[in-house]
């Protein structure tokens, strides 16, 4: 506008300081410029837009878990009054404390998490190696095993559900105990069964096959492939062997990767209920899917009753998930990094 | 000391190339993996395909023989089984419908928080929270709560344990249907649109890893390649379907072939519950339910065939390095 005015006025000088006053156009103006146009017209839409629909999405989400937590507090008396919707009018924690001792929470706890941890380490270091084998080598067998991860990936587990049980019920890798028992060195005829322990899923696991480890491996391959060969390079040339390489410079890399696999291996062997059943037949061991059942407390017939048992599941699942979500709070932040670091389309 | 290097010594002499020290290297890292394939998880494959062809018979000592018996599991679950052939057909086109539908809604997920904005931090935790918390056992139950819910409402979809929070899910659809109606759209496609409608919770709850996988991958896109596309002046619709599009397109295949294979395992999948109804209310020796596993699994390595051959003319590949 008044362009032959653009020379700065000094309004107060000082010792240190100088205060200039620069010719500008009017606060209207500048705003009117700035936001009366269509493109930002366009993008306010468009935030707005997005915004509601994350805020929807995000509504389909944790909906179920608002509704679930509310019936769980909720008495036998609600399911029957109408005007109760969410908020609960007898509030009571007997849901609660039935599941705990009726069902012996603790115990399942307990088991689980030892279940899960010891699955859950084993499966992400196992992946982890396997990964970084098939990304970083190159043998003969290393085509041939890619296909064989991806055969244990598409192979559903329902269908070798039958054979599984059976492998472990009969467990007799290289038919060693069928020699031993032929050859007479066992005193009777001895037959390993695994059933009812832990000991399929930790094979499972030390071998990278259970429940998703596919995926898992080709993540951590993914992954290892976009980390640089230099790293390695240098680390042999100052005279590292392969595995302290590994140890010292590849691991530390791949934490967030690790912490991913750890997360998913971990809660999806804590809610796991396929091979939980299979694998444990009689109910000595008291797991996670024990617990979903109806107190004995709670027993009821009133007409209420199909969506208070209903509920009373549902504070079973929330039981058994409240440990997962203080997890997941810790570790999302890793889970995010460990996925965008994965460049999985390599 | 000086004894152990003279034994030593001898070895050293044997000359091994890097390569082959780092192939061994490699053999032993995928070693517990070969291993547990080869000792643990080929024999229990074969077994399934050898049960699926016979009877199991049980012997007094704990032990069990088998009985080649051809074919009569496959005939027994075609022609016999009330409930196989029906629920198969179910399965697959109930398939159909969740792969687009799972595959386009956790793209269109991936895209919006995968763009800088306030509060994405939140809503990619919220929206990873089904992977890690909606699965076996939680899908289970919900599973089973869908089905009390429909016992009281036929239409109601969505669990909640309480009745009333069922009823703006059945208006949703039918208003859905009144706007199509509306419209003059096939009735086929009203009713495709509404089945997705109802079946929102479940989709979303079950495209966690396909978002993860996509948003992996538009990370892994150049901006540099944006950058100069923005220069041009091209708009983001074309943006889109020329630079994001294609560089994710080999993904599109992999997300849509996980969500197949994924749906094996949801409980939601009623072939999956129907064979494991069968292996568990079978007497001694039944294994019709093999044979009805495998039959699945053709038809469904079929289809990701179809999908695979499909997808080669369209995927385009980035050439690297």
């Amino acid at each position: 506008m008044n362009n032959e005015q653009t020379t700065p006025q000094v309004k107060r000088e000082t010792k240190n300081t100088i205060r200039v006053e620069f010719d500008r156009t009017p606060l209207l103006e500048r705003l009117k410029a700035k936001f009366a146009t269509t493109f930002f017209l366009q993008k306010v839409v468009f935030y707005i837009f997005r915004l509601v629909l994350l805020l929807g999405i995000s509504y389909v989400i944790l909906y179920p878990f608002f509704a679930k937590i509310a019936g769980s507090f909720m008495g036998m008396e609600d399911f029957i009054d109408v005007t109760v919707l969410l908020i609960p009018k007898h509030w009571t924690l007997d849901t609660y404390k039935a599941i705990f001792v009726e069902n012996e929470y603790m115990t399942a706890f307990a088991n689980t998490l030892l279940l899960s941890l010891s699955t859950a380490i084993a499966q992400t270091i196992v992946c982890a190696l396997v990964g970084y084998g098939l990304a970083k080598f190159k043998f003969k067998g290393n085509a041939a095993t890619m296909f064989a991860v991806i055969i244990s990936m598409i192979v559903p587990h329902g269908t070798i559900q039958l054979s599984m049980y059976m492998q472990f019920r009969y467990f007799d890798i290289l038919e060693i105990f069928n020699i031993l028992n032929d050859a007479g060195i066992t005193a009777k005829p001895y037959i390993a069964n695994l059933t009812n322990s832990y000991w399929p899923l930790i094979i499972l696991s030390i071998t990278g096959l259970a429940f998703k480890n596919g995926l898992y491996i080709f993540m951590m391959r993914q992954f290892y492939r976009g980390v640089p060969d230099e790293l390695e390079e240098s680390a042999y040339i100052d005279g590292s062997g392969t595995f302290r390489t590994f140890w010292q410079i590849i691991v530390p890399l791949s934490v967030p990767m690790m912490v991913t696999i750890f997360l998913f291996a971990f809660c999806w062997q804590w809610t796991d209920n396929f091979y939980t059943e299979v694998f444990f037949t009689n109910n000595k061991t008291i797991l996670m899917p024990d617990i979903v059942d109806i107190p004995e407390s709670l027993v009821t017939t009133y007409q209420g009753q199909n969506l208070f048992y209903s509920a009373i599941y549902n504070t079973c699942g929330i039981m058994i998930i409240a440990p997962l979500v203080i997890l997941y709070l810790f570790c999302q932040n890793f889970l995010v990094q460990g996925i965008e670091r994965s460049g999985i389309t390599g | 000391m000086t004894n152990a290097k003279a034994v030593k010594a001898p070895v050293r002499r044997k000359k091994v190339s890097l390569d082959s020290k780092k192939a061994r290297a490699g053999w032993f890292f995928c070693l517990p993996f070969i291993l547990g394939f080869l000792l643990v998880y080929l024999p229990i494959i074969i077994d399934s395909i050898t049960y699926s062809f016979s009877h199991i018979v049980q012997e007094r000592n704990q032990t069990y023989h088998l009985e080649f018996v051809g074919l009569a599991n496959y005939q027994e679950a075609l022609f016999t089984n009330p409930d196989f052939v029906k629920t198969l057909t179910k399965g697959i086109t109930s398939l159909v419908v969740d792969i687009p539908a799972i595959v386009i809604f956790s793209l269109f997920v991936a895209i919006l928080l995968n763009q800088k904005m306030f509060g994405r931090a939140a809503f990619r935790a919220i929206f990873f929270i089904p992977v890690i918390l909606s699965t076996g056992l939680i899908a289970e139950i919900d599973a089973s709560n869908a089905m009390l819910d429909y016992m009281s409402d036929p239409e109601a979809s969505i669990d909640t344990g309480v009745q009333e929070s069922t009823t703006s899910q059945i208006v949703s659809a039918i208003e859905i249907e009144a706007l199509f109606a509306n419209m003059k759209i096939g009735e086929g496609l009203t009713e495709t649109v509404v089945k997705i409608v109802n079946n929102i919770f479940n989709i979303v709850n079950r495209s966690g890893v396909q978002m993860l996988i996509f948003l992996a991958a538009l990370q892994s896109i150049s901006p540099a390649i944006y950058e100069s596309c923005k220069m041009d002046g091209a708009t983001g619709w074309e943006t889109f379907w020329k630079i994001t599009f294609p560089m994710i397109s080999p993904m599109i295949l992999v997300n849509a072939i996980y969500t197949i294979i994924d749906s094996f395992t949801s409980e939601s999948n009623q072939v999956m519950n129907l064979i494991a109804r069968t292996s568990s209310e079978g007497k001694d020796g039944n294994v019709v339910s093999s044979a009805m596993a495998w039959m699945y699994f053709l038809i469904v390595l079929l289809i990701i065939g179809i999908f695979a051959l499909l997808a080669k003319a369209f995927v385009f590949y980035q050439r690297r390095d």
